[in-house]
């Protein structure tokens, strides 16, 4: 087997007495999809917030490749190749499309030069759709092209490895679930990009995901593909609610 | 008192020329604001160290021509103290919880204030000094202005103009408004939203310290010179309302002009009182400021 791109070991976070993440592992292979699903409240989010250095583990560690991600900021996380987006899209509201995208590359010193990081822009802009809008204030675009903008971003730090989507497809319209689904794809294939997507919907995750994992009460209680871990009965009854088990 | 053309020139004329002065103050104190999310309220001691650092500079080293060049060493200067400062003294209120920000950010600037005041004591003792200034007077048609004020104004307007040139067109200017709407997502672009803070905050201080060494032929150098600016800026800030770069311009005309108009046409003793009629005005009518978008975040 690969050496892993995403290593996590024993991770926990506590707020007062829940336990959000309970001692949690986790293992992704170079150019892998992976879906994350789980109830909600499972802890999905603060996993992704411990993996992205936006919150501080109580316990545990976190590689990417050979690299150790304990005490670095988000923005050093970013820059190592893991990177996010959130479930209601941050984008920059005041600054124009293409600006939210030159951003990230500028952050990263700007490699191959200006020229490289426009064209990347006007790749991106066109493969989500959003060419029209270039030059618009990101705080004018709907929903879905927000939450495409905002992949869009992800893919502009020139060093990314790994791509954490949470809940990317939620409350968005088939369309644009279609181009976002388009855009992963492609940046998988072209670039061996690896994700890790958290979402509820078993539709696409059957699609994107060879595997998932599933988060039940602050664990990973099951990985496998989508037809086998929904046949486990503990997945069922943490779906369904403790009555149905 | 009698109504002249002539006199409405001078007036409005000499009121836009404070007020861009004012404007560089305010705009110091809401551009930290927007981004380090704290009220510096140490502002006016960067313009009392700006104004040290051109009675320094021109009286000792490079005399009354060079004024100008000693008004950049004093922006400079006050830019790097504010760089060095920011990350030991601001910095660490992130690492506290969110509600105890505001109280820490608020605790360590009055003691900023309280230090650098004294210092400024210690070092050159109560007295008042003037930086020469051998500028001409200047007509604008029939009507003569100081040379010292004209050329503040002149150079406050080019420090506008640089910020704006900054902010628009450079990379750390993207970043910076970026980080103004979002700390976090910014950091998930891979931005080190701490160097920001530090650099914001420089530049922030820059313009109180350009403000302060231009001024100085004009209001005099001693250690509290900064109080009355700082209230002046505050005022301007509630006008203009916190957060808002075109408040803090607009604001800063607005406050000089409404003084200066005061001044002449009703009663000049009473000229720091008409600034706070208009506060009041607004805080009635429009109580987030001009511009301002919402209310401060508990």
């Amino acid at each position: 087997m690969a050496p892993a791109l995403l290593h996590a070991e024993g991770l926990t976070k506590r707020y007062g007495g829940l336990v959000a993440n309970n001692a949690v592992n986790l293992s992704l292979a170079p150019g892998e999809i992976r879906g994350l699903i789980g109830p909600n409240g499972a802890g999905k989010t603060t996993l992704v917030n411990l993996l992205t250095g936006i919150e501080t583990p109580d316990a545990g560690r976190v590689w990417l490749a050979d690299v150790e991600l304990g005490g670095l900021g988000a923005h050093q996380i970013a820059a190592h190749g893991l990177v996010r987006t959130f479930q209601v899209a941050r984008i920059f509201e005041s600054l124009s499309v293409s600006d939210n995208l030159l951003l990230p590359f500028l952050a990263a010193g700007s490699p191959g030069g200006l020229a490289a990081g426009l064209a990347r822009v006007r790749e991106l802009l066109a493969l989500a759709t959003l060419s029209a809008l270039a030059q618009e204030r990101a705080g004018t675009l709907s929903g879905g092209q927000r939450m495409l903008l905002q992949a869009c971003a992800g893919f502009m730090v020139p060093s990314v490895r790994l791509y954490v989507l949470d809940e990317p497809f939620a409350g968005i319209n088939p369309v644009v679930k279609d181009t976002l689904i388009g855009l992963i794809e492609r940046e998988n294939r072209n670039h061996h990009r690896s994700f890790l997507i958290v979402s509820h919907e078993m539709e696409i995750v059957r699609r994107l995901c060879p595997t998932v994992s599933v988060m039940i009460e602050g664990a990973i209680a099951a990985e496998g593909s989508l037809e086998e871990v929904a046949r486990r009965p503990d997945v069922i009854a943490a779906y369904l609610g403790r009555s149905a088990a | 008192m009698i109504f002249s053309a002539e006199l409405l020139v001078q007036t409005l004329l000499s009121g836009l020329m404070v007020g861009v002065l004012y404007a560089l103050m305010a705009l110091g104190i809401t551009f930290i604001y927007s981004i380090v999310k704290t009220i510096n309220w140490a502002m006016g001691e960067f313009y009392m160290i700006g104004s040290y650092i051109q009675f320094v500079a021109v009286h000792f080293l490079l005399g009354p021509d060079w004024w100008w060049l000693a008004a950049i060493l004093a922006a400079g200067g006050t830019f790097l103290l504010g760089l060095i400062l920011e990350p030991i003294l601001i910095k660490p209120m992130y690492a506290r919880p969110l509600q105890r920000r505001d109280d820490y950010a608020t605790v360590v600037t009055i003691a900023l204030l309280l230090l650098l005041r004294n210092l400024a004591v210690a070092l050159g003792g109560p007295n008042q000094y003037r930086p020469e200034s051998n500028l001409p007077v200047v007509w604008i048609g029939p009507l003569p202005q100081e040379g010292a004020r004209v050329a503040a104004s002149i150079f406050a307007v080019l420090a506008l103009g640089t910020f704006w040139l900054v902010i628009k067109k450079t990379w750390v200017g993207l970043a910076l408004r970026a980080a103004a709407q979002n700390r976090v997502a910014v950091q998930t672009a891979g931005v080190d939203v701490f160097r920001l803070d530090a650099i914001a905050f420089a530049i922030g201080v820059a313009l109180a310290g350009f403000a302060g060494a231009l001024l100085a032929p004009l209001f005099m150098v001693f250690p509290t010179n900064g109080a009355v600016t700082t209230v002046k800026g505050f005022e301007i800030i509630v006008i203009g309302g916190l957060g808002s770069i075109p408040g803090a311009l607009i604001g800063g005309l607005l406050l000089g002009l409404v003084e200066s108009l005061g001044a002449a046409f009703i009663s000049s003793p009473y000229q720091n009182v008409y600034g706070f009629l208009l506060v009041i005005l607004v805080l009635i009518l429009k109580p987030n400021g001009l511009f301002g978008e919402r209310g401060r975040e508990a």
